[in-house]
């Protein structure tokens, strides 16, 4: 009984969220639909309970309504007599008002009736099933359109915008997919399979290409249990998908389906579908193309204003500790002990925070050690001696091949000073190879340490066991094969994440494992430290990713949001941001204090496989199954620029060290570079642009592609500028 | 590609399910994992469904009981990721609080040890050390070597005698750096000798030349050991009591 009391306080709540939104912009008065049903089902029940209150008011009208019409469709005809009876019901306001109050219930007007009657109805066929969280998402569909008419109100509404003037057609075709997948998957569901399966040979082929996969999955789901266990079905039904169309041709469909008696095909666009409106030209289709193939539709304006620091972090001033400064005095120039704070071009040229980067303790970073002082040190000798690449001065390219690998290697990975490779394989093995001459060596045992002199100049090599020297070591621990591989940036530890759900962190001292993070109970697809060691990310099958920190058991961030399995993740240059591209061809930016996105990037037509953030921290590279890399403005949100020329897969990107040239390595056996300089240099933000998120995209591929390299039939899996822009590349030898 | 007659029905299916799902490019092998796991499948599913029907009491296996049997394997083998709506409100809770500060100077940074993989996996088992002794003969103090990797070379004992239990070890040995057992026998006991490794009840003092000692790891140990005459001692042993007969 209690809990049928908070039920009733839970009906008064969930009354004043839903007239909420019903001031929104258009086509968003289900937006608490969804998020009602949405909720937990231990809510949804008790509501379920307090709705049958007998009596007068027209909103429990309709509610008994659909009561009646509930228990009438499951033969409960003792129970509907009594409640008829009480409730003082006429015999014949059953039918035409049951399908009135279910089909008028999802849609119709922003009335908070209707919104009643239509969730009572879903609600209660929820209380009906074992399952109620699912079932409560698929009773999306419990009105009960005729399924006959469905393949009519669908036809007429092509012919309708095939007569509609060109400039609006592009944006109305927009609609048809789906329309079309909501409409076949409402029929599976009402268990009207001879009528889906005409439905989807009628209409299936007019879609657009690139919504080919989808439809083979779709052509494959024919009975409403098999809807059950597919997630990603599941989350396309529950959110919407979003359509950007100018006003006008808005006002033209809505013009037209109003005044006839298209009331289903209002119904689902009103329900499933998020139009967003926006005032100004109606797009060209290639602009249309260029943003769509996401299973969600594209992004919304609003989820790409929010502000997104991508500067850089200001590089930490070396101050010298007294001690070590003969040594690097030394090292330097050979000139007396100075306690000068040493290079200036580590980024103090600007004394004033840049106002797109973030504050230095936005999010708790580790302290600089005086190691990681001293890889700063050779970092910066480095990058005196590196080569500035451009058009006419391509980098040289070094590949490492992994032969007898069998199409076991799954991951690789190379330190940031490029000393070390590590490859993760189909074997559930990871390797670690040393590329220079000097070999690996573990740390002596404890007793062994007890032994050597501790102020001796060289105890670092002495607390190595020479004993133990090789060229390359092998880490056992997985049980599944490893597929994301990430070396910290002060070289002691490796991560390596695999397809047994956890991630495992190895000590790159002893060669063993320290520690296996679970939380993912599902395939991890990939991992990354941040730039500053100490956090990483790890994404998997689960569709959420995972900011960790290595002293802590349990992730810190969890990033859910993505419809479909995430496939890779990257760290920005500040670790204050990252990046994740998933099965559902979107990719968004994270903000890390907060767990918010920040950015949803569409556009790519199939699984995104890599991720690049350019040096400066203001752009993002994507590459995906279709063999196109995609620009991204990571401050606008908009789409930049399009490199068209692989013809399979990327699974590689990389920006050089100064982020003038770009390389993409792909399943087609090559290496392209392509020119990033030029296709950042002009970019046209204008005002309309950044509002509407509108872009022209220059069809400037061969222009930008500065070279292709093949190997004998080697895939590319991985890529890596050293520091002084020797481009390093390592796949699987595949004869 | 072999004519069609010659593949197995099953298999025919098989390629067929895999066109029609739109995959073109395949291995041959991928055919034979398929239905390997098809039969694995389909025969677990079934085995269930015959259990869920003798246990309602039904002479045939009928459709409720496969789909009972499928939707249990489902729950159990074949899960999936949690739904969204859930997964949001968990990350909602995980992402308000805020980031944990990093304490500085804390060397590696690994969480508490029992969630990390670094306490050892084993456990050293104490030496445990057999009584050994043969039947009746009233032996000689022996010094037999046994080593513990191989087996060296008959060393030469000095003359011991009945009653000190000490013998002098004169003779050079090449001992080659491996870790050795000395064992003397001692007098009278019934229990039987193992060849190697014999246990310690009590310990005898031992007057062994230093200069076999060394560095080579010798460790000590007396024991008192009575031959045993009959064929269960060491083949050395028997030199031995050649070679000590006389006393």
């Amino acid at each position: 009984m209690a809990a049928i009391q908070s039920g009733l306080g839970d009906g008064v709540e969930e009354k004043d969220i839903k007239t909420e939104p019903a001031s929104d912009g258009f086509g968003n008065n289900n937006a608490n639909d969804g998020r009602l049903v949405s909720t937990s089902p231990g809510s949804s029940i008790p509501a379920a309970g307090n709705k049958p209150v007998p009596g007068g008011p027209p909103e429990d009208q309709q509610t008994l309504l659909a009561v009646l019409q509930f228990l009438k469709k499951n033969k409960l005809t003792e129970s509907v007599e009594i409640l008829r009876r009480e409730a003082g019901l006429p015999e014949d306001a059953l039918d035409p008002n049951g399908a009135d109050s279910s089909g008028a219930g999802p849609g119709g007007t922003a009335g908070s009736v209707d919104l009643e009657g239509g969730d009572a109805s879903s609600l209660l066929t929820a209380a009906g099933e074992d399952q109620p969280d699912v079932s409560v998402v698929l009773s999306a569909y419990s009105q009960q359109g005729d399924p006959a008419l469905y393949e009519v109100y669908y036809s007429s509404l092509k012919k309708f915008i095939e007569t509609v003037l060109d400039c609006h057609r592009a944006e109305l075709s927009q609609v048809f997919y789906p329309l079309f997948v909501h409409m076949y998957l409402e029929l599976v569901y009402n268990n009207h399979e001879n009528e889906a399966k005409a439905f989807f040979e009628k209409f299936s082929g007019d879609q657009e290409c690139y919504y080919e996969d989808d439809l083979r999955v779709l052509s494959g789901l024919t009975k409403k249990e098999h809807m059950r266990g597919n997630e990603t079905l599941l989350d396309f039904r529950t959110s919407k998908f979003v359509l950007r169309i100018s006003r006008d041709s808005y006002q033209l469909l809505k013009r037209h389906l109003q005044e006839r008696q298209n009331n289903q095909i209002w119904n689902i666009i009103q329900e499933h579908l998020y139009i967003d409106i926006f005032d100004g030209m109606p797009r060209s289709k290639s602009q249309i193309d260029a943003m769509s193939g996401s299973l969600a539709g594209e992004a919304k304006r609003e989820a790409n204003k929010a502000k997104v620091y991508y500067g850089l972090l200001k590089e930490p001033e070396i101050e010298l500790p007294l001690d070590d400064e003969d040594e690097e005095a030394e090292n330097e120039e050979g000139k007396p002990k100075k306690k000068k704070p040493k290079k200036d071009s580590m980024g103090s040229k600007s004394k004033k925070q840049d106002p797109n980067a973030p504050s230095q303790s936005r999010i708790p970073l580790p302290e600089l050690k005086d190691s990681d002082k001293l890889d700063k040190i050779m970092y910066m000798k480095e990058a005196t001696k590196r080569i500035r690449l451009g058009p006419d001065n391509l980098p040289s390219i070094c590949f490492y091949s992994f032969l007898n690998a069998y199409q076991g290697l799954t991951a690789v990975d190379f330190t940031d000073d490029s000393s070390l490779i590590a490859g993760g394989f189909a074997d559930s093995t990871v390797r670690v190879w040393s590329v220079t001459p000097k070999k690996l060596r573990k740390v002596k045992s404890a007793a062994d340490l007890n032994l050597i002199d501790k102020e001796s100049d060289d105890v670092l090599e002495r607390i190595m066991d020479e004993k133990t020297a090789s060229e390359s070591k092998i880490l056992y621990g997985h049980s599944g094969p490893v597929y994301g591989i990430s070396f910290s940036p002060d070289r002691n530890y490796l991560l390596s994440s695999s397809e047994d759900g956890t991630v495992r962190l190895w000590s790159l001292q002893t060669f063993t494992c320290l520690v296996g993070y679970k939380g993912h109970n599902y395939p991890v697809w990939d991992t990354q430290f941040s730039p500053h060691g100490y956090y990483f990310v790890s994404g998997g099958h689960d569709r959420v990713a995972r900011l960790w920190a290595t002293d802590h058991y349990q992730p810190l961030r969890m990033f859910s949001g993505h419809l479909a399995d995430i496939t890779c993740t990257r760290f920005h240059p500040n670790s204050n941001y990252l990046a994740t591209g998933s099965s559902d061809r979107t990719i968004r930016l994270w903000d890390v204090l907060n767990g918010n996105c920040v950015r949803i990037f569409t556009g790519h037509k199939g699984p995104i496989h890599a991720l690049a953030f350019s040096p400066n921290g203001k752009f993002l590279a994507s590459g995906a199954t279709d063999g196109r890399v995609l620009l991204w403005d990571i401050g606008h949100g908009l789409m930049v620029g399009e490199l068209k020329g692989h013809t399979d897969t990327i699974y590689s990107l990389k920006f050089s060290r100064d982020g003038e040239i770009l390389a993409s390595g792909s399943m087609d056996n090559t290496v392209r570079l392509w020119d990033a300089m030029k296709a950042f240099d002009d970019l046209e933000t204008d005002d309309f642009t950044a509002a509407t998120g509108h872009i022209h995209l220059q069809d400037n591929s061969q222009e930008l592609l500065l070279g292709t390299y093949l190997t004998k039939s080697t895939p590319v899996i991985h890529l890596h500028f050293t520091r002084r822009n020797l481009l390093l590349a390592a796949g699987a030898y595949n004869p | 590609m072999s004519a069609p007659k010659t593949i197995p029905k099953d298999a025919q299916v098989m390629i067929q399910i895999l066109k029609d799902m739109g995959i073109t490019e395949y291995e041959p092998r991928v055919i034979n994992q398929m239905l390997e796991f098809t039969y694995r499948y389909v025969t677990t599913i079934i085995e269930d469904a015959k259990i869920y029907a003798t246990h309602a009491k039904k002479s045939t296996v009928d459709a409720d009981d496969i789909k009972l049997a499928i939707q249990c394997r489902m729950d159990q083998s074949f899960t999936s990721p949690p739904p969204r709506d859930f997964l949001l409100e968990v990350a909602r809770q995980k992402n308000q609080t805020p980031l944990p500060l990093i304490k500085p100077y804390t060397g590696p940074r690994l969480p508490p040890d029992r969630y990390c993989l670094t306490a050892p996996n084993y456990r050293l088992k104490s030496v445990q050390k057999k009584v050994s002794s043969s039947a009746g003969r009233i032996s000689v103090p022996r010094l037999s070597v046994g080593a513990v990797s191989s087996r060296p070379t008959t060393p030469t004992l000095g003359t011991p005698s009945v009653q000190s239990v000490s013998t002098k070890v004169g003779a050079p040995v090449s001992l080659t750096g491996q870790r050795f057992t000395v064992q003397i026998p001692p007098p009278s006991q019934t229990t039987t000798t193992k060849p190697t490794t014999p246990s310690t009840p009590a310990v005898s003092n031992v007057l062994i030349n230093p200069s076999l000692i060394g560095s080579k790891n010798i460790l000590i140990t007396t024991n008192m050991v009575s031959q045993n005459s009959g064929g269960e001692s060491l083949k050395r042993k028997h030199e031995d009591d050649d070679d000590y007969d006389a006393l």
